[in-house]
């Protein structure tokens, strides 16, 4: 019950907050979201589970109640956790109240909207990390974007309604193709399961109880269900060509919002992706393996060259999350213990990281009130802490050992590197791999002209250290990249375990 | 029985603690933060000096300490990530260098940047014990992983450290450049970590399961690997994952093309210069490939390469060496030019050549950039020799411990960098008859001998002879002995470093025993199996072959040239510039001498690169915007049409959006309704 009470906490202070007056809202809303995070250091410190929850592993705190039925199967309030999921549970309650910290600064009208949203948003990500079944899931995955859409088209910058609509539309057009997929799947599966319950239907698949339907063979409803899927998901995550929304939406998003943007709703696309179309259709992956690999390539080298294309810091770090998914595309696709592992520990350790990047722009443009490249320069001068966590912030992105990001890098290249299930593995590997040079290339150059060198603010008033509260959030999110960096076990080890009836069920590694 | 080797990571964790003290309580603390990195450094020093000792009892260790990832899958076979230690004759040896210059050079500091009124102290001796942190960590490495992860961490440091005076334009630009062009270099190391990984699944440097036995074994025939990429024959693979490999060095240890960052990396205060170029990063390249050399013996053709890169950049850097106007520009390419040399001895077998020119090095060339650094002082930051002149007789101690240096750095008899340049040259010679590529390095690193001899001594006579160019030389600020004291000690270090190897007359004269080092890195007094030159001779390609007479003759004959060389140089400069108002003579170079003064123009070429790196970038921007985006943007307006009322919905009204996704679910059931059957 503490998965539901964690749920409803996250849902009642959304309530709360959203009635609170402005002026407290804000501190009402920190006091509340670290309920949900205490509560899931709570699931971590007991936490029982092992293997997958899709193929019959032991899931932890797992409630499965009956709900309604429709179209013959059953629907059920069915939530648990495994390796996988756990520790993006922790990601989102540990980012939310540091969210919301940053929110304090620059959110300055309809305070109590704006974090009761970010909390209802919260209670939404927890819901999609949480659910195994179907309708349960998508009604999460569904929900998230009212909130987002919100936070982005009232409170963003000069186009928000343009990137709001945009993300909107985008996401929700894919999430309609998703839907299309996986009812095809369900459907052809015909009287071999009798619910939505993902456990079920992924077992079902792996016993091949896949039939005709409408005259159409298994094996090309599951392929069809697979790229409809993956098509979905590609948008969310985002993989090239499907990531124009994302800058969009990260330009116009308040702080706040693009910290949970690129620190936990774009892991539900990578967490889509493993638990739907790797988990469930393991050989379809496996037989889209060149393709994939190349599109994973293509993600990390394209958006990277984009990233170095920009002038706007945001915009930078924007492209530069495109480049690091197709780091975990690759760890996803070469079914390999330390590969899929790695591609989920890259997930939080991205989270982190593109979180405190996000947060440490903000920061600055608190100050600046403008994030581009050419209008300031020598900030080091002036805010030197904040600066100083910036710098160490960007060399994690840049994957500097013992930071978490270097981590899931290296787990994904050395899971990939020999990996029997992809082709010319080492070739895709190291086509990879490049981006650390080319996201090194961006970033020391972007904080060159802007942080260093004689100070120069294209505005002139005076510029002094940033608040303690926008400060505390940066060191937060460092200490804690730092320590998964020295010790990434605490959260890898769980998500090997979980990952491996994953790469067991590709029939390469049979 | 105290286990020494249990205090390890603490020579690790003491500058390390300076570090996080600096950076945290630096400015309440006298001196920035000083004391604690002298007192971290000295206890590292001193407990290194107790490793190098229990080494010499005839101790060894080889331990995993930590396991940074559990054993799981990478495909072909199972993996564990680890931290350890490996402490052997060579890291024994390699902590005591490094410990002690970094102490030399938190000393030096407090004279070149407290006395000075530097401002930012914390920062800087928080850099510095990272640095050391860094390097030390890296060398007690016990697998490639690790020795990556130090290696990264040490370029980190190196960033902050050139990138000191951000509050300039010049410095936050070399830093970047140290950083990006090594960064280059990584790329191919961390394939080669990966490769090695998943080849032998282990990334041990010692023990029967290390990857050098493992490849050891495989290559003849009493073992396997877990996984080559398909079709490739071992000897081609462990070729391509040494090269791979290599890369890193390269980078770090500024080889040709790879160098570029190093002269700009002068923009970094001149101790920290001291501590890149004579113990830290740049060495750490080198270190490398002597601390694996197990693997790269075993691969002929990486050798050759390794000896070609290594000859061609000795001579490369020297000859840039010879037209440079400020003091420490001259130093620095004499460090790349000095590191080629290591590499071609490495390159050439000889292993022991190899760390003895690492060891002699790193105290002559520390010396230098300190004693460069009292010059600084001296010439309130004027770094140009032609405004130098004449402070022999004002700065005594300076001046001759700088000679000493140079002395070694020239290669003349009796000081530390004859020793030990004389041995890789006769390395390179003996074992270069069939060998071109070799040969050819052999050849590039005998003519850059006088070439070095003359900079060398271009600088000293420019800088200590003559009369003194300008009123900052007339009367020059004096030092203290927090500058006089570390010069002291690496100025008679570099006198004496050089008969811990006395090779040539222990074969000429047949004394036994007294060439130490070879000794101590063959595990005379004990070491790690598997890890001895004597291995690395069995298991290497090379041979034996005396061109001129016997060993003895070639001994005489290797050493008399390279002796004459070098005394060629020296002369010359000495005639050229030892005069009382030298002129500029290269400037009768013409056109060599700008092709020189600019590098060859090698970094015009790398700015290039970069811009078009840029253009490609702007070019794909461009396609972004336009084709990806407008396609969607496209499809968007397409399926928009009547697009006024359907923003309508959307305008941010909560009960619209609602009645609406309300609608689509209802939509959605009903659709999966009739599908599903289930009206049916």
């Amino acid at each position: 019950m503490i998965l539901e009470a964690l749920i409803a906490v996250a849902f009642a202070s959304a309530l709360v907050v959203m009635l609170s007056p402005n002026e407290w809202a804000g501190r009402l809303a920190f006091a509340l979201s670290l309920l949900p995070f205490v509560g899931s250091l709570y699931l971590w410190s007991g936490f029982d589970g092992s293997g997958n929850a899709l193929t019959g592993g032991d899931i932890a705190y797992q409630t499965q109640i009956e709900w309604l039925e429709v179209g013959g199967r059953s629907v059920s309030w069915f939530v648990g956790l495994d390796g996988i999921s756990l520790p993006l549970v922790v990601l989102t309650t540990f980012l939310v109240p540091l969210a919301i910290l940053s929110a304090w600064t620059p959110i300055d009208s309809r305070q109590s909207q704006f974090y009761g949203l970010m909390l209802f948003m919260e209670a939404n990500l927890l819901g999609v990390f949480t659910a195994l079944d179907f309708f349960l899931w998508f009604v999460f995955w569904e929900a998230v974007l009212v909130p987002m859409y919100f936070l982005i088209g009232v409170w963003g910058g000069p186009r928000r309604k343009y990137a709001a609509i945009k993300f909107f539309v985008y996401t929700n057009a894919a999430s309609l193709l998703m839907f299309i997929g996986f009812m095809s799947l369900t459907f052809a599966l015909g009287d071999s399961v009798s619910s939505f319950a993902l456990p079920e239907i992924t077992g079902a698949i792996a016993d091949g109880g896949l039939g005709t339907w409408f005259g159409i063979s298994p094996d090309r409803i599951a392929m069809v269900a697979f790229l409809a899927m993956f098509l979905g998901f590609a948008v969310k995550v985002p993989i090239v060509p499907f990531h124009t929304w994302l800058p969009d939406a990260h330009v116009e998003a308040p702080t706040p919002v693009s910290v949970l943007l690129a620190g936990v709703l774009l892991k539900m696309g990578t967490y889509a992706l493993l638990r739907f179309n790797f988990t469930m259709l393991p050989d379809q992956a496996s037989a889209l393996a060149i393709p994939i690999a190349a599109i994973a390539v293509i993600s990390v080298i394209y958006g990277a060259m984009l990233a170095l294309a920009q002038k706007d810091l945001k915009r930078i770090v924007a492209y530069s999350s495109v480049s690091s998914m197709g780091y975990v595309i690759l760890g996803l696709i070469v079914f390999t213990e330390y590969g899929v592992g790695g591609a989920t520990f890259q997930m939080v350790a991205h989270g982190l990281i593109s979180g405190l990047m996000f947060m440490a722009v903000g920061v600055v443009y608190n100050a600046t009130h403008t994030r581009m490249v050419g209008d300031m320069a020598g900030m080091a001068d002036r805010m030197p802490v904040t600066v100083g966590i910036l710098v160490a912030g960007a060399f994690g992105y840049m994957g500097l050992p013992l930071m978490a990001g270097f981590a899931g890098e290296f787990f994904i290249f050395v899971g990939s590197f020999a990996a029997p299930a992809l082709p010319y593995a080492p070739v895709f590997t190291a086509l990879a791999m490049f981006g650390i040079v080319i996201v090194a290339g961006y970033l020391l150059s972007a904080m060159q002209s802007t942080l260093f060198g004689p100070f120069e603010l294209a505005t002139d008033y005076e510029i002094g250290p940033a608040p303690f509260h926008d400060v505390a959030p940066l060191a937060v999110l460092l200490a804690a990249i730092i320590v998964l960096g020295v010790a990434p076990d605490i959260f890898f080890e769980m998500i090997r375990d979980a990952a491996l009836p994953v790469v067991e069920g590709v029939s390469v590694n049979g | 029985m105290i286990d020494v080797f249990s205090y390890v990571p603490a020579i690790v964790l003491l500058p390390f603690f300076s570090f996080l003290i600096a950076l945290g309580a630096g400015k309440h603390l006298p001196k920035g933060g000083a004391f604690g990195g002298i007192t971290a450094t000295a206890g590292s020093f001193l407990l290194s000096l107790w490793v190098l000792a229990t080494v010499a009892g005839g101790d060894a260790a080889n331990r995993t300490l930590y396991t940074w990832a559990s054993a799981g899958g990478i495909g072909p076979t199972d993996v564990e990530l680890s931290f350890g230690i490996l402490v052997d004759p060579l890291s024994a040896l390699m902590l005591v260098i490094v410990t002690l210059v970094a102490l030399l050079v938190h000393v030096f500091s407090l004279g070149y940047m407290n006395d000075e009124g530097e401002t930012g102290l914390p920062r800087y001796y928080a850099g510095l014990g990272l640095f050391t942190a860094s390097m030390l960590g890296f060398v007690v490495a016990d697998n490639l992983l690790m020795a990556f992860m130090f290696f990264e961490l040490v370029g980190l440091c190196s960033y902050l450290l050139i990138g000191f005076h951000f509050r300039e334009p010049g410095p936050p630009s070399a830093a970047k450049k140290a950083f990006l062009v090594t960064r280059f270099g990584d790329y191919f190391f961390l394939i080669g970590v990966v490769a090695v990984i998943g080849t032998f699944g282990t990334a041990q440097f010692a023990g029967p399961e290390s990857f050098p036995a493992l490849a050891d074994a495989a290559l003849n025939g009493s073992g396997s690997v877990a996984w080559t990429p398909g079709g490739l024959d071992l000897m081609t693979w462990f070729t391509v994952v040494g090269l791979l490999v290599l890369g890193g060095v390269v980078g770090k240890s500024a080889q040709f093309p790879l160098h570029t960052w190093l002269p700009d990396a002068m923009e970094g205060p001149t101790p920290v210069s001291a501590l890149i170029h004579a113990a830290t990063m740049v060495a750490a390249g080198v270190y490398l490939v002597a601390r694996m050399y197990g693997f790269y013996a075993l691969t002929p053709t990486t050798l050759a390469v390794i000896a070609f890169i290594g000859g061609f950049t000795a001579l490369f850097a020297a000859t840039m060496g010879l037209v440079k106007d400020e003091l420490k520009q001259v130093l620095a390419y004499s460090t790349i030019s000095q590191y080629g040399y290591m590499m071609l001895a490495l390159g050439a077998g000889g292993y022991v050549a190899a760390v003895f020119h690492l060891t002699t090095h790193a105290f002559f060339k520390a010396l230098l950039f300190l004693g460069a650094g009292a010059v600084i002082i001296a010439m309130h930051h004027n770094e140009d020799m032609w405004d130098m002149g004449g402070l022999k007789s004002k700065m005594p101690v300076t001046y001759y411990t700088f000679l000493a240096g140079s002395l070694a750095l020239a290669g003349i008899f009796p000081f530390a960098g004859f020793w030990s340049k004389d041995e890789i040259l006769y390395e390179a010679l003996v074992h270069a008859p069939g060998e071109p590529l070799l040969f050819g390095g052999y050849l590039m690193g005998l003519l850059a001998v006088p070439v070095t001899a003359f900079y060398t001594f271009r600088m000293v006579f420019l800088t200590f002879h003559g009369e003194p160019r300008s009123d900052t030389a007339r009367d020059p600020e004096p030092v203290r002995w927090n500058v006089k004291g570390p010069l002291t000690v690496l100025g008679t270090l570099a006198v004496v470093t050089g008969f811990i190897n006395m090779v040539p007359v222990q074969k000429v004269l047949g004394l036994e025993g007294i060439d130490l080092l070879h000794l101590w890195l063959d595990n005379h007094w004990g070491g790690i199996e598997g890890l001895s030159s004597h291995h690395y001779g069995d298991i290497g390609p090379y041979s034996s072959e005396y061109i001129v007479g016997g060993e003895v003759a070639t001994v005489l004959v290797g050493a008399a040239v390279s002796l004459g060389l070098a005394l060629t140089g020296l002369l010359v400069a000495w005639r050229l510039y030892n005069v009382p108002s030298p002129t500029e003579h290269t400037a009768k170079l013409g056109g060599i001498k700008d092709v020189l003064y600019n590098n060859y123009y090698l970094d015009e070429l790398q700015v290039w690169l970069a811009y078009r790196t840029e253009d490609v970038a702007g070019g794909a921007d461009t396609f972004d915007q336009g084709i990806i985006d407008g396609v969607v943007n496209g499809v968007s307006s397409v399926s928009l049409i009547g697009g006024d009322r359907v923003r309508q919905l959307q305008n941010g009204v909560v009960s619209q959006y609602a009645a609406l996704l309300t609608l689509g679910l209802v939509a959605l059931i009903v659709v999966l309704g009739v599908t599903g059957g289930w009206f049916l």
